[in-house]
């Protein structure tokens, strides 16, 4: 926490574009999550790492409406924000990427690009919203642009059922549509978890893609190589709580190593 | 395909499951076996049985499969999110007994009509919020249905066990026939409205520089719903006319055909069959869409009472919740294609499903065959689309390394 709140003062030209504060969360006995903070800014990319249980996909999911936190608030550019459902979570311009992608097979490409932000067409304003007719051209622009913007050469197709493709096409399309609307924040889940070489690294390009958009991205990894090669800052959760935050350029993957599983005093001793 | 490691036979059902799959995956491709299966069976009736093809029996084959088309085509939209509804055709009876007892009170026939559909829907309705809230299978909530609703057809239809209709407005659902010239009319109408619709999308893709269908795609696809909607009428009106029915039950099926594919609550219905978590991530409301869809299953059986009460003239136990009319119409969605695990199938299909049950039963019923057999053929039908249906998900798989979702 000391090391995190210098951090922003030291930096107060930027100040987070996604702000939570105070976040708890008990599943049953289990404190979850424990007065935690965490801020990402737009145009760069803050990787949140700790152990096993430490929180990292509680809290994630409380930032994409998926969970309900016990207590905590939200702000965007320091504006105070709620987020209780994935739709507010959306409207706000946050998208998650989920580690098992959260794709429909049965749906094609530009479907599920759309799903839950459906575009309807003009003029059938007397129809409730769920009864106005789809705007599929408009869904399978959106979905052209944001392949494009990836460049997954792979994948011919917008009308492409996602049961056909390869799983690297599914995640380039799970990322894409997180990307794909008008979002400004990215949550992504593991995202090289279950790739090879190449597909790591085009996954990782992707990732530095956001950043140069000037996407606020939130990269939750095991992997510290990946890591230290996307990442310019680093927030550290154990047990439920907040470490610190790190500047990675500043700090080599020991000191994340020494924080991830002792804490944050004998983390501060090795930084100092 | 893997055919190396699999005997040939295997391997050639892979290879056929393969192409089957590719074909239903376009986007009108899904018609394609249950169309086959209705070409094959009108041809063999049409060789054996010339009575078969003849206009008056093809109008009266669209009659009788009215009712399990309806049940089939609401029974659609629960299969696509992977639930059942076993108590479609008792609500039928339900309403239809309703529907005979208001009138033989007295109600003027609109306001009986609708307290039928009314009734309908809140059985629907009051299921899906079983299945949603208790979390009790569809299986076992609409199972009770299945025999609570039968026996409130018995309380409603009273000792006699069978009501008479004799309504004028009722009987005319099914009587009455369009004069042939309204029928072409209707006809050439809906010709021209799938071409300019299929027309306006093909330019407006064009003018966007989105992927559109080749020129033979689009006409093929155009000169087949043409030829196939105006030899309809054509055979229709060289009997008795189009039947207001099949005009009724073809607006029907094209608006609930419309809101499956084209709406956003459709959109949901099939995500929440595809992949139900990933619906719920996306924002989309689960439990409305699941409860909903059973509330259209109710509003579907009660137009079948309401369309089965005028065909046969009366109201009885066996003709609805008695007989085989719940498993015809269950047999009919699946055989028109639409799966039992959700996320795939259509509304149209169920229709052609209900044609291959309806011609099926018909031809047999032609050539003398018992009801021994006519039962044995159904399963058989039955059967044989469910491997359809179980081959291709399982070329689906193969495609993707064996990994069931």
């Amino acid at each position: 926490m000391p090391s995190g709140n210098t951090e922003e003062a030291g930096r107060s030209d930027a100040p987070p574009h996604l702000l939570v504060t105070g976040v708890s969360k008990r599943f049953g006995g289990v404190e979850a999550l424990c007065d935690v903070t965490f801020g990402v800014r737009r145009g760069e990319v803050m990787a949140l790492v700790g152990d096993n249980g430490a929180g990292k996909s509680t809290l994630m999911k409380i930032i994409a409406g998926a969970l309900r936190a016990d207590t905590g608030s939200f702000a965007i550019d320091s504006e105070p924000a709620h987020i209780a459902s994935p739709h507010d979570a959306s409207d706000l311009g946050i998208r998650i990427v989920y580690q098992d992608l959260a794709l429909c097979e049965n749906l094609d490409v530009a479907a599920n690009l759309a799903l839950g932000t459906e575009p309807v067409k003009r003029g059938w304003g007397f129809l409730p919203h769920f009864l106005r007719p789809l705007d599929d051209l408009a869904m399978e622009e959106t979905a052209r642009d944001a392949i494009d913007r990836l460049q997954v050469r792979t994948l011919h197709s917008v009308r492409a059922r996602v049961g056909n493709l390869s799983g690297g096409q599914r995640q380039a399309i799970a990322i894409a549509r997180a990307v794909g609307a008008d979002s400004t924040v990215v949550l992504l889940d593991e995202p090289t978890a279950a790739l090879g070489i190449v597909q790591t690294r085009q996954v990782l390009d992707v990732v530095k893609r956001l950043r140069d958009t000037d996407h606020a991205v939130v990269y939750i990894s095991h992997n510290l190589r990946d890591v230290f090669e996307v990442s310019d800052r680093i927030t550290v959760l154990r047990q439920g709580r907040n470490v610190a935050v790190y500047e990675t350029a500043q700090i080599t993957p020991d000191v994340i190593v020494a924080a991830v599983t002792r804490g944050l005093e004998e983390a501060a001793a090795d930084a100092a | 395909m893997p055919p190396e490691d699999r005997p040939s036979v295997a391997g050639f059902l892979g290879s056929v499951a393969l192409r089957f799959r590719l074909l239903r995956e376009t986007r009108f491709g899904s018609f394609g076996p249950v169309l086959l299966a209705l070409a094959v069976i009108w041809l063999w009736f049409g060789i054996t049985e010339p009575a078969f093809l003849s206009p008056r029996n093809i109008y009266f084959l669209f009659m009788q499969s009215a009712v399990v088309g309806t049940l089939a085509v609401g029974l659609t939209v629960v299969l696509l999110l992977g639930e059942i509804d076993l108590s479609a055709a008792a609500m039928a009876g339900v309403c239809a007994a309703l529907l005979a007892v208001l009138l033989l009170g007295g109600t003027p026939a609109p306001l009986a009509i609708l307290a039928a559909i009314a009734l309908g829907v809140t059985m629907g309705l009051a299921q899906g919020l079983m299945v949603v809230f208790f979390g009790i299978p569809s299986f076992v909530v609409t199972l009770a249905g299945l025999l609570g609703f039968q026996g409130l057809m018995l309380k409603i239809l009273g000792i006699q066990g069978a009501i008479n209709m004799r309504d004028p407005a009722v009987r005319a659902l099914t009587t009455f026939a369009f004069p042939p010239a309204w029928g072409w009319g209707l006809g050439i109408a809906c010709a021209l409205a799938f071409a300019a619709f299929a027309l306006h999308d093909q330019m407006r893709r064009r003018a966007r520089n989105l992927e559109a269908d080749s020129v033979a795609a689009l006409s093929g696809r155009i000169a087949f719903i043409a030829i196939l909607v105006l030899a309809a009428v054509g055979t229709l009106n060289n009997y008795r006319g189009v039947p207001l029915l099949v005009v009724v039950l073809v607006a029907l099926t094209a608006i609930l055909g419309w809101i499956t594919t084209s709406t956003p609550f459709g959109r949901s219905l099939f995500a929440v069959g595809g992949n139900a978590e990933t619906a719920r991530r996306a924002g989309m409301s689960v439990r409305t869409v699941r409860v909903a869809a059973f509330g259209i299953v109710g509003l579907m059986a009660a137009i079948g009472g309401i369309v089965g009460a005028s065909r046969y003239a009366s109201v009885s136990f066996n003709a609805f919740a008695g007989g085989p009319l719940l498993l015809e119409a269950i047999g009919a969605a699946v055989i028109g294609g639409t799966s039992l695990f959700g996320g795939r199938g259509s509304v149209w299909n169920a229709i052609l499903g209900a044609l291959v049950i309806g011609s099926l039963g018909n031809g047999l019923d032609l050539s003398g065959a018992s009801a021994a057999d006519k039962l044995m053929f159904s399963g058989a039908i039955l059967l044989l689309a469910a491997a359809m249906d179980a081959i291709s998900r399982q070329g689906a798989n193969f495609s993707r390394g064996g990994d069931a979702a």
